[in-house]
């Protein structure tokens, strides 16, 4: 064959590094294309008067995000990794020596696009009421810090939770979580329902007597519209972390197109199965089929499976998916009955319980098999995610409450975060255009409202 | 302000959004083909309805209608009543309700025309 003839000149190993390079920046793009998905899906369910509040979350969580995460966060990364694996050296200068390296910078951004989802979760679930300092402090402290630490625990090739890691080597085998079902999702999904817990419920989500009342969002088209870019993203988010499409095997190459196979049909089987089985839970217990939770269930199918991909048979990607989409309504109601918080966007549902059950199920669904160690290893895994995520998102938002408070007061939370934190209205009407005939006519003093970018008045 | 006496009527109804097809024919017929709709909602006779959200219920008793404004001069008022009647009709409560004023003045903008002559 020619391609095999113009190959066999070429080095394999530079073939398979460009071709493999190539992919993962591809996947990155993909993945970054995650962002716009969170935030129409956010902004769809918030009021029309907090949407670009919302919006401005997602803003700064990806722009302020990537600076932190290059400055400090793969760093910690790597020391999280070192310091809790036996027989490898601490090095501070060796953790933080991609900053200088550019043969590792296209490692660092798939990297940071995985932080970048976990950091961009957390706004869904506490929108229409934290201040937007308090939230840009957790942002901050959640990307160079929080999740980088577990990222090192699983990830690093050494760390706490790898074979090599103190826990598993004390278990016998690592922790498995192939594209981050719990290190990117469940940690972004636990920390979403502290951080709503500590928040408060919005005013009016809970009556006198303590029982939950809905509060409609803005825009089911923008909600679901931002489910289905992210479900493209996710694409390159499951099926890129299959980062080798060549392998260098002696002098010949390789292609992984069996496993490139199994997490592509695994992810859009979770898919699938999510979204099913939430339409016909919602029907169930509502009577009609839920388009929002149909839209959660087709995203808890896919955060239920993204541990998972390679490593279960596709039965076993279907089944986690159905069981992803199906506990999604159940454990909404569960968060707003019971715990009594309010998770605006359902996070919690969607990327905490969703991405501990598919994580924990991998080794029912193994295609090698069940292994009783590795559901063991998969326990202890989510255990360790879940305290250090509970214990350093507490920490954060409590230093958050004591430099600058946690919530906007009531006044500016009936008004609308848009005004109040940013002085702007999504959707505004009867503006007048620009020009002579734009002077307002002065009937009392000028709202929080400018549309000339001369500032914004005390709301008082 | 004039001090005009017109012959002029403004015929004001609130109807169901999905007649409005039907009523914007009827008043071509009924020689009135002129008229300002707007999305408006409202509360009467009909029933309040349930709507749901993640599940959960609530109540809306302000129901979704389109309020058709039609400035009558040279048609009977009688019969521009008639035929937005018939065609908004269908005999359930929420059909909406027909209002009738009267108009001081109109003044076309383009011409500067007066009374009857402007509309």
């Amino acid at each position: 064959m020619v391609e095999g003839a113009l190959l066999a000149q070429a080095d394999p190993t530079a073939v398979a590094d460009g071709v493999n390079t190539v992919w993962t920046l591809l996947v990155c793009f993909l993945i970054f294309f995650m962002q716009p998905g969170f935030a129409m899906l956010e902004a769809g369910q918030v009021r029309a008067k907090n949407v670009a509040n919302v919006l401005m979350k997602n803003l700064m969580d990806w722009g302020m995000g990537v600076v932190v995460f290059f400055l400090v966060g793969l760093g910690v990364f790597g020391l999280a990794g070192m310091v809790t694996t036996a027989g490898v050296d601490v090095s501070v200068s060796s953790a933080f020596a991609y900053v200088n390296d550019d043969t590792a910078w296209v490692g660092w951004l798939f990297s940071a696009v995985f932080a970048m989802t976990a950091a961009t979760i957390v706004s869904g679930a506490v929108a229409e009421r934290i201040k937007f300092k308090a939230y840009v402090f957790y942002s901050i402290g959640l990307t160079a810090f929080i999740y980088p630490v577990i990222a090192g625990f699983a990830w690093g090739g050494t760390g706490l939770l790898s074979a090599n890691g103190y826990i598993g080597e004390a278990i016998g085998v690592g922790y498995l979580d192939f594209a981050g079902a719990t290190v990117v999702h469940m940690l972004g999904g636990v920390a979403a329902l502290v951080g709503a817990y500590m928040v408060g419920p919005r005013k009016g989500r809970y009556d006198s007597d303590g029982n939950s009342q809905p509060i409609p969002g803005h825009s089911i088209t923008l909600a679901v519209l931002g489910t289905f870019i992210l479900a493209f993203g996710w694409f390159g988010f499951n099926v890129g972390t299959q980062a080798a499409v060549l392998s260098v095997d002696g002098d010949a190459l390789a292609f992984n197109g069996a496993v490139l196979g199994r997490v592509a049909m695994n992810t859009t089987l979770g898919m699938g199965g999510g979204a099913v089985a939430a339409a016909l839970v919602t029907t169930w217990t509502d009577g009609k089929p839920d388009p929002l939770f149909t839209a959660s269930g087709l995203l808890a199918g896919l955060v239920a499976v993204t541990g998972a991909v390679p490593h279960v048979t596709w039965v076993g990607g279907l089944v986690l998916g159905v069981i992803g989409g199906a506990q999604a309504p159940i454990v909404y109601r569960w968060v707003t009955d019971v715990l009594k918080i309010d998770d605006v966007a359902a996070v919690f549902p969607v990327h905490g319980s969703a991405g501990a059950i598919g994580t924990l199920l991998i080794p029912v669904f193994a295609t090698g098999g069940f292994s009783a160690t590795q559901f063991a290893m998969q326990a202890v895994g989510i255990a360790v995610i879940t305290v250090w995520t509970v214990a350093t998102t507490w920490l954060v938002f409590k230093v958050a409450d004591a430099a600058v408070g946690l919530r906007v007061d009531d006044d500016d939370e009936a008004l609308g975060l848009d005004r109040s934190e940013h002085g702007y209205t999504a959707y505004p009407e009867f503006v007048d255009s620009a020009g002579d005939s734009g002077v307002a006519v002065t009937t009392g003093d000028a709202g929080p409202m400018a549309t000339d970018g001369s500032g914004v008045t005390d709301d008082d | 302000m004039t001090d005009v006496d017109t012959d002029v009527a403004l015929v004001m109804a609130v109807i169901r959004p999905e007649k409005l097809a039907d009523t914007k024919q009827a008043l071509a017929n009924a020689g009135a083909p002129s008229l300002t709709v707007t999305d408006v909602s409202g509360r009467g006779s009909q029933p309040v309805m349930t709507e749901q959200w993640r599940g959960e219920e609530y109540t809306v008793d302000l129901h979704q209608k389109v309020k058709v404004e039609c400035v009558v001069a040279d048609a009977p008022v009688d019969d521009v009543v008639d035929a937005i009647r018939e065609a908004a009709h269908t005999g359930e409560s929420g059909d909406g309700k027909i209002f009738v004023l009267p108009v001081a003045d109109a003044v076309q903008i383009r011409t500067g025309d007066t009374g009857t002559d402007a509309v």
